[in-house]
C-alpha cells in the first residue's frame, strides 16, 4: 500500500529568503553589522556634526575679529558689514548641517527600530514549538517594543548628541592654537577631566537608576494587586496592613529617588565648566598684558570656551542612553540566539497518518535537575480511539499530550505513532497531521470566518458554514450582526472560553488532522450550553485519535480508555468500569 | 522637563477654581516652607551668580581698552571662578533639596491617595476602574510634583534674565531695545513649533496605538501560525505595522528634530545684527565697548526663558489637573456610613434583614422591603438567574455596600453600629474568583491572621484531601503563588483561599461559588474544604454546583429581589416549580444522570 507523501516541499520551521545576514557573536558586533548597511548615514552624521561644530565656532571667532576691528584708532567700521555676512551665512550653512546630523541619526535610529524588530521577529517564526511554549510572551512583547526602542535612542537622541558634542570640545582644541599655542591648554584639560567625570557619574548612577526602576516597580505592582483584590483586602478587614505595606514602598521608591537627586545635583562637570571658564580667561589675559594676544583674541577665545557648555549638558543623559541601547540590543540577540535542539528531518517518514500512538516507557523532564515532568509512561491507543487523560493540576496531562507533535522531546522511551518513533517522522507531515487545540484559545483580531479557516486558509463558504454547524458554533455566530465577518476584539465583540473553543473545533474540522488532542479547561454555566459543546466533542472525535485532557465526567465516562495522571505517572488507565473497581480516587469523582 | 514636554496631554476643559487648586497645593508644602526658603535663597544666589559672569567678562573685556593691571586680572577671574563655583555649588544644594521636598510632598500625598482609594467602599469600584485609581496614585503625584521643579527652574532663568536687563538697561538702554525686539519673535516662533510639533506627536502616538496592538497581537499569534504553518500569512501581517510604525516615527522625529538647528539659524541671526548695531555705536564712542560684548553675550539668558515661558502654561495646566484628579480620588465621599463604632463582641452569627431596600443606582431597585432570617450556625444556599440579587444580600451582610430603608441585623445588633474592621474579622469570604497575592502560598493562607504558625497551617491543609494537594504544589506550601495567585490553577487558588478563611475561623461565611472548571479530583477536595467550614459557621453559598445546593441546610430561590420558594433539594424540586426550572437550566448537566445519558450525544447527528 503506497500513500501520498505529505508536504514535502515545506521546511519544518520558517525561513525567509534573502535576507541581510549580521553578525550575531556580539551586541556591539551585530549593532554595527546593521550598521554597515547605512554606512552613508553614518558619513553623514559625522559631516553634519563636525559641520555644526565648525560653523559654531565660526562665531566667536568672528566676534573677534569685530572688537579688533572696532578698537582700532579709528575704528574699521567697514569690516564690520562683511562679519555680519559671514555670520548669516555660516549659522544659515550651520542649521542646514545640525539638521542633516539630527535627521541622519533619527532615520538610522528609526531604521534601526524597524530592521531589529524584524530580524526579531523572523527569527522567532523560524523557532520551533517548544522555544514558543516556554517562551513567556509578555516577555518577548518586552523585547519587541521597549528593548528595539531602546536601541533608536541609542541613535537619536544618545549618539547623536555623543557625536554632536564631542566635536563641540574638539574644535576650541584646534582653533585655541591659532591664536597663541598655549591656549590648546585648557581645552585639552577640559577634554581629560571631562571623561572621567563622565565615566564616574555615570558609574555611580546606574546602580541607583536601577533601584528606583525596581522600587517603582514594587510600589505599582503591590498597588494595582491591592487594588484589584479590594475586596478581599476589606473582606478581610486588612486595610491597615495595605497602607502600611504601601507607605513602606513609598518609602522604599522616595529614598531611592532622592539617592539618584543627590548624584544628580552632584553632577561635577557643571563645576568643571565654571573653572575652565575662569582659567581660560585668566590665561588669555595674562597672554594680553604679555602684549601676545589682541583684545579680539580674548573675546573670541573666552567665546570658544563657551562651546563647552554643550558637551556639559549632554553628558546629563546621552551616554547612559547609549548604555541602556546596548544593554537593550544584549537582550534582544539573546532571544535572537536561542536555539532549539529539535531537527527538522526533513528526509523522514511523511506517510498518511492512520492515528495509532503507542508510548513505550516514556520519561521526560523540562530541566536537568528537576523532577520528572513525566516518568516511565506506557500506554496503547488504536487508530480512531478517544482517550480521556485526567489528573490534578501539575500531573503531567499536558506535557504528556506535547510529546505526540514533539512540541518537547522526549528524555527516555520512545513515543510512536504508526510503528515509526515520532523523531523518525518529518516533522512538516507529523506537525500536519497532529492537531493541538490548547488551554488558552487565541483568536486572531480578523473575521471569524478567516479564524476559521486560518489553518485552510483557501476553504470555501460552505466548508467553512459546514465546519461551524459540526462545532456547534454556527448558530452564535449568526447572532452577531455581522455573523461570518464580525470581527473578534472589535467594538467589544468578545467570545467565552465555549465560544473560542468551538471556533478551534471548527479549525480542526477543516484542516482535518489524523490526532486531535483538546486540552479542554471550559465549564458551561448552563445545562443548554453543555449539550452543545458536548455534541461538538463527540463530533471533532469521531474518526480520528483524540487525547483529551478534560474535567468533564461524561467525557471520562464514555471514553475508550482513561488515563489518571499522579505525579508525572499513570496512577489508573483502562475503562470506566475497571477503573470503577480499581481506584478509589477514580470512584470518589462518581459518586454523589 | 522641557521644551518637549506636555506635547502629548489634552488640556482638559475642566471647571475648577485654580485658586483653591494652588491654596490646597500650598497646604502640602506648608510642613517644608523652611526648605523652601533655603531653596529660594540658593535660587537668588544661583541667579545672581549666572548673571554674574556675563557683567565680569564685559568688565574684563572693557579694560582691554587700555593696558590691564595684574590685581585686575586676577580680582576678575578669580570672581569668575566664584560665580562658577557658587553657580554649581547653589546648584547642589538646591536640587538635593527640592529633590527631597518634592519627594517627601510626592509620597505623603500618594500615602494620602491609597489611604483614601482604601477606605472606599466597594460601590467606589464599582464606578472607576482600579487601572484609573492606580494612576491617580502613581503617575498623577509625580506630574504634581513635576509643578514645583517646573516653577523653580522658570523663576530662576527669569530673575537672571531681570538682573542682566537691569545692569544692561542701566548701561545702555537703547541697546537693550535691540533685545527685546528680538524677544516677540523668538516667542511667536516657539509657539509654532510646539504647535506643528503637537500635531505630528497627536498624529504619531494615534498610529503607534494601532501599530502597538499589530506587533502584540502578531507576537501573541506566533505558537498558532506555527500550529497551522500560516507563519507567512502572519508576517505580512506583522510586516505591515512595522512598516507603518517606521514611517509614523520617521516623520515624527523629523519635525522634532528641526527645532535646534532652526533655533541656532535665528541664534545666528540675532548674533549678527547685534554685532552690527552695536559695533556700530561702540565705533562711534556711544557705548563701550564691554556693554557692546554683554549685549551680545546675553541673547542666551533672554532667549531661554521664553522658550520655556512658551511651554510653561500647558505644562502647568497638565500638571494642575494632574493634582486634581488625585484631589478628588482623596475627596470622594463614602457611601456607607457607621453611626457607630461599637466594638464586635464574639458572634453566633444569627442574620435578619427586616424590610430592606437596596438599590445600587437610583433607577433600579434590586431588593425592595427584603426579609430573611438566618438562624445560628445555618447554611443556605441562594439561587436564581442572574440579576436575582443573590450577590447583594451577601454584600450587604459583608457591609461592602450601604442599603437605603430597613434594618439589617446580627445577632440583634444593628450592622451600621459595628466598628467595620472588627466585624469583618468575623466574617470568612470566598468570591468567585479568588484572589491571591503575590508571595507564597503559606503568606496567603495567613493573609488575615499572621499570628498562626506553620504548623497549624499544615494540620488544615492535612484535613483537605489527606493533604494531596500539597503534593501539587512544586514547593508545598512555599510555593510562589505570582501575581494575583496566576501560577496555580482556578482549582488551587480556590483550596488556597478556602484555607484562609479555615484559618481566620469566622463565625459568618460568604461562598460566592466559582464557574470555572475545575478537574474533578481537585473538586472532591474543595468539596471537603467546604464541608469542613460549614460545620463550624453561618453560611450564605451563592450556589453554582449541584453538590452545595445539595448540602445547603436551606435552599432561598429568588428573583427579582424577592424570595419566591425555599425548602431543601430534593422537596423543592418534587415541587416542580422555579427551582425546577433553575435546575433544569444550571444544575441538571452536573448531576450523574446526566453523565449517564450524555453518551446519546455521539449517537445524534
Amino acid at each position: 500500500m503506497t500513500s501520498p507523501s505529505i508536504s514535502s516541499d515545506l521546511p519544518a520551521e520558517f525561513t525567509l529568503p534573502n535576507r541581510y545576514r549580521t553578525n550575531r557573536t556580539g551586541p556591539i558586533r551585530w549593532i554595527v553589522s546593521h550598521f554597515m548597511r547605512y554606512w552613508y548615514l553614518g558619513v553623514l552624521i559625522l559631516i553634519g556634526a563636525y559641520g555644526n561644530a565648525y560653523l559654531a565656532a565660526v562665531v566667536p571667532v568672528k566676534i573677534g575679529e569685530a572688537f579688533n576691528a572696532v578698537m582700532e584708532n579709528p575704528a574699521g567700521t567697514d569690516v564690520l558689514i562683511g562679519i555680519v555676512w559671514t555670520i548669516v551665512w555660516t549659522q544659515l550653512v550651520r542649521g542646514i548641517l545640525q539638521f542633516g546630523r539630527n535627521f541622519g541619526a533619527e532615520w538610522l535610529g528609526q531604521l534601526f527600530e524597524r530592521n531589529i524588530r524584524d530580524e526579531l521577529y523572523v527569527s522567532l517564526l523560524g523557532k520551533s514549538m517548544t522555544f514558543h511554549n516556554l517562551q513567556p510572551v509578555g516577555d518577548t512583547m518586552a523585547r519587541a517594543t521597549n528593548d528595539v526602542r531602546e536601541i533608536n535612542f541609542m541613535f537619536s537622541p544618545g549618539l547623536n548628541l555623543v557625536i554632536g558634542s564631542a566635536n563641540f570640545i574638539l574644535l576650541p582644541i584646534i582653533i585655541a592654537p591659532n591664536y597663541h599655542p598655549s591656549l590648546v591648554i585648557t581645552p585639552l584639560i577640559f577634554l581629560a577631566v571631562y571623561f572621567l567625570l563622565v565615566w564616574q557619574y555615570l558609574a555611580e548612577l546606574r546602580p541607583v537608576s536601577n533601584r528606583v526602576r525596581q522600587s517603582f516597580g514594587t510600589l505599582n505592582t503591590r498597588l494595582a494587586e491591592a487594588l484589584d483584590g479590594i475586596e478581599t483586602v476589606k473582606g478581610m478587614a486588612q486595610e491597615d496592613s495595605e497602607i502600611e505595606r504601601f507607605e513602606n514602598n513609598a518609602q522604599g521608591f522616595r529614598d531611592a529617588s532622592v539617592r539618584q537627586g543627590d548624584i544628580e545635583a552632584r553632577n561635577l562637570t557643571l563645576l568643571l565648566l565654571g573653572v575652565i571658564t575662569a582659567g581660560g580667561l585668566l590665561h588669555s589675559l595674562l597672554l594680553f598684558r604679555d602684549g601676545l594676544l589682541t583684545a579680539g583674541d580674548v573675546v573670541a577665545y573666552f567665546g570658544l570656551l563657551q562651546l563647552f557648555g554643550f558637551p556639559t549638558f549632554a553628558s546629563i543623559f546621552a551616554y547612559s542612553q547609549v548604555s541602556l541601547g546596548i544593554a537593550g540590543a544584549r537582550r534582544i540577540l539573546d532571544l535572537i540566539n536561542k536555539e532549539t535542539d529539535l531537527d527538522q528531518n526533513i528526509s523522514g517518514f511523511d506517510q498518511q497518518m492512520r492515528g495509532e500512538v503507542v508510548f513505550k516507557n516514556v520519561s521526560f523532564n523540562y530541566d536537568d535537575d528537576e523532577d520528572a515532568a513525566i516518568d516511565q509512561v506506557s500506554f496503547s491507543v488504536s487508530p480512531g480511539q478517544t482517550v480521556a487523560i485526567v489528573g490534578q493540576t501539575g500531573t503531567g496531562k499536558t506535557s504528556l499530550v506535547k510529546l505526540i507533535n514533539r512540541t518537547y522531546d522526549v528524555t527516555a522511551g520512545q513515543v510512536v505513532v504508526d510503528g515509526v518513533d515520532v523523531c523518525d517522522w518529518q516533522m512538516a507531515a507529523l506537525r500536519q497531521q497532529v492537531s493541538i487545540i490548547e488551554q488558552d484559545i487565541f483568536l486572531f483580531s480578523r473575521t471569524i470566518r478567516e479564524n476559521i479557516a486560518f489553518g485552510s486558509q483557501d476553504s470555501t463558504d460552505e466548508e467553512i458554514i459546514e465546519a461551524a454547524k459540526a462545532a456547534q458554533a454556527h448558530e452564535f455566530i449568526l447572532e452577531f450582526k455581522d455573523g461570518y465577518d464580525t470581527v473578534i476584539g472589535e467594538r467589544g465583540v468578545t467570545l467565552s472560553g465555549g465560544q473560542r473553543q468551538r471556533l478551534a473545533l471548527a479549525r480542526a474540522f477543516l484542516t482535518d488532522p489524523r490526532i486531535l488532542v483538546l486540552d479542554d479547561s471550559t465549564s458551561a454555566i448552563d445545562s443548554a450550553t453543555e449539550d452543545k459543546i458536548q455534541r461538538a466533542i463527540y463530533a471533532a472525535a469521531k474518526g480520528r485519535t483524540t487525547f483529551i485532557i478534560t474535567h468533564r465526567l461524561s467525557q471520562i465516562r464514555w471514553a475508550d480508555l482513561i488515563i489518571v495522571m499522579r505525579k508525572g505517572r499513570i496512577e489508573a488507565i483502562g475503562k470506566h468500569e475497571d477503573l470503577l473497581a480499581s481506584s478509589e480516587a477514580y470512584r470518589r469523582i462518581f459518586s454523589e | 522637563m522641557g521644551f518637549f514636554s506636555g506635547l502629548d496631554t489634552e488640556s482638559y476643559d475642566r471647571q475648577y477654581s485654580d485658586r483653591d487648586l494652588v491654596r490646597r497645593i500650598i497646604q502640602y508644602f506648608k510642613p517644608y516652607s523652611k526648605g523652601l526658603l533655603v531653596v529660594a535663597f540658593f535660587l537668588a544666589l544661583i541667579a545672581v551668580s549666572g548673571a554674574a559672569v556675563p557683567v565680569l567678562v564685559s568688565r574684563a573685556v572693557n579694560a582691554l581698552d587700555q593696558q590691564i593691571e595684574n590685581s585686575q586680572i586676577w580680582i576678575l577671574s578669580a570672581a569668575v571662578l566664584v560665580s562658577g563655583v557658587f553657580s554649581w555649588g547653589g546648584n547642589w544644594v538646591r536640587r538635593r533639596l527640592l529633590a527631597r521636598i518634592t519627594q517627601d510632598v510626592i509620597m505623603d500625598i500618594r500615602v494620602q491617595a491609597f489611604r483614601a482609594a482604601a477606605s472606599h467602599d466597594l460601590s467606589f469600584y464599582d464606578e472607576f476602574s482600579s487601572g484609573r485609581i492606580v494612576s491617580r496614585i502613581t503617575s498623577d503625584t509625580r506630574e504634581f510634583g513635576q509643578v514645583v521643579i517646573l516653577v523653580t527652574d522658570l523663576v530662576t532663568q527669569l530673575v537672571q534674565a531681570g538682573l542682566v536687563a537691569f545692569v544692561l538697561f542701566n548701561a545702555e538702554p537703547q541697546l537693550m531695545l535691540w533685545l527685546v525686539i528680538t524677544l516677540p519673535l523668538i516667542f511667536l516662533f516657539a509657539i509654532g513649533f510646539r504647535r506643528l510639533a503637537r500635531k505630528v506627536t497627536r498624529r504619531g502616538m494615534r498610529a503607534m496605538g494601532n501599530v502597538n496592538a499589530a506587533i502584540k497581537e502578531t507576537v501573541s499569534g506566533i505558537s498558532v501560525a506555527k500550529n497551522f504553518r500560516q507563519e507567512g500569512s502572519i508576517f505580512g501581517e506583522f510586516d505591515d505595522a512595522n512598516q507603518s510604525s517606521f514611517r509614523v516615527n520617521l516623520q515624527r522625529g523629523v519635525v522634532l528634530s528641526l527645532l535646534f538647528p532652526s533655533l541656532n539659524t535665528l541664534q545666528g541671526f540675532a548674533t549678527a545684527i547685534l554685532l552690527y548695531v552695536g559695533g556700530m555705536q561702540a565705533a562711534a564712542g556711544v557705548v563701550s565697548i564691554g556693554s557692546w560684548y554683554l549685549f551680545m553675550q546675553s541673547l542666551d539668558r533672554f532667549w531661554f526663558p521664553v522658550l520655556n515661558l512658551s511651554s510653561f502654561w500647558t505644562q502647568l495646566q497638565s500638571g494642575l489637573s494632574a493634582s486634581e484628579r488625585s484631589f478628588a480620588l482623596i475627596d470622594a465621599e463614602h457611601k456607607v456610613v457607621q453611626v457607630n463604632q461599637n466594638p464586635v463582641p464574639q458572634l453566633s452569627g444569627e442574620i435578619l434583614f427586616d424590610k430592606v431596600d437596596f438599590s445600587y443606582t437610583e433607577q433600579e431597585s434590586v431588593l425592595h422591603q427584603f426579609d430573611l432570617h438566618i438562624k445560628p450556625g445555618e447554611n443556605i444556599a441562594l439561587v436564581g438567574h442572574t440579576g436575582a440579587g443573590k450577590s447583594s444580600i451577601a454584600k450587604l451582610v459583608a457591609r461592602f455596600y450601604e442599603f437605603q430603608s430597613g434594618n439589617l441585623l446580627v445577632d440583634g445588633m444593628d450592622i451600621r453600629s459595628f466598628n467595620l474592621i472588627d466585624f469583618r474579622q468575623q466574617l470568612g469570604i470566598v468570591s468567585q474568583i479568588p484572589f491571591l497575592f503575590s508571595g507564597t502560598v503559606v503568606e496567603n493562607i495567613r493573609y488575615a491572621r499572621p499570628d498562626v504558625s506553620d504548623e497549624e497551617i499544615l494540620t488544615l491543609a492535612r484535613r483537605i484531601g489527606d493533604g494531596e494537594w500539597l503534593n501539587t504544589l512544586p514547593h508545598g506550601l512555599e510555593t510562589e503563588v505570582g501575581e494575583r495567585g496566576g501560577r496555580l490553577s482556578m482549582g488551587q487558588r480556590q483550596l488556597v483561599s478556602l484555607l484562609r478563611v479555615l484559618v481566620q475561623r469566622p463565625a459568618i461565611f460568604i461562598l460566592d461559588e466559582a464557574t470555572a472548571s475545575i478537574d474533578p479530583f481537585t473538586e472532591w477536595q474543595i468539596q471537603q474544604g467546604l464541608d469542613l467550614i460549614l460545620r463550624d459557621t453561618t453560611s450564605i453559598l451563592i450556589a453554582h454546583r449541584l453538590s452545595t445546593v445539595r448540602a445547603a441546610d436551606r435552599i432561598i430561590v429568588l428573583d427579582n429581589g424577592q424570595i419566591i420558594e425555599e425548602g431543601d433539594h430534593d422537596g423543592l424540586l418534587s415541587l416542580g416549580g422555579h427551582y425546577a426550572g433553575l435546575y433544569n437550566t444550571y444544575f441538571r448537566h452536573q448531576s450523574l444522570a446526566y453523565v449517564e445519558q450524555s453518551v446519546e450525544f455521539s449517537e445524534l447527528e
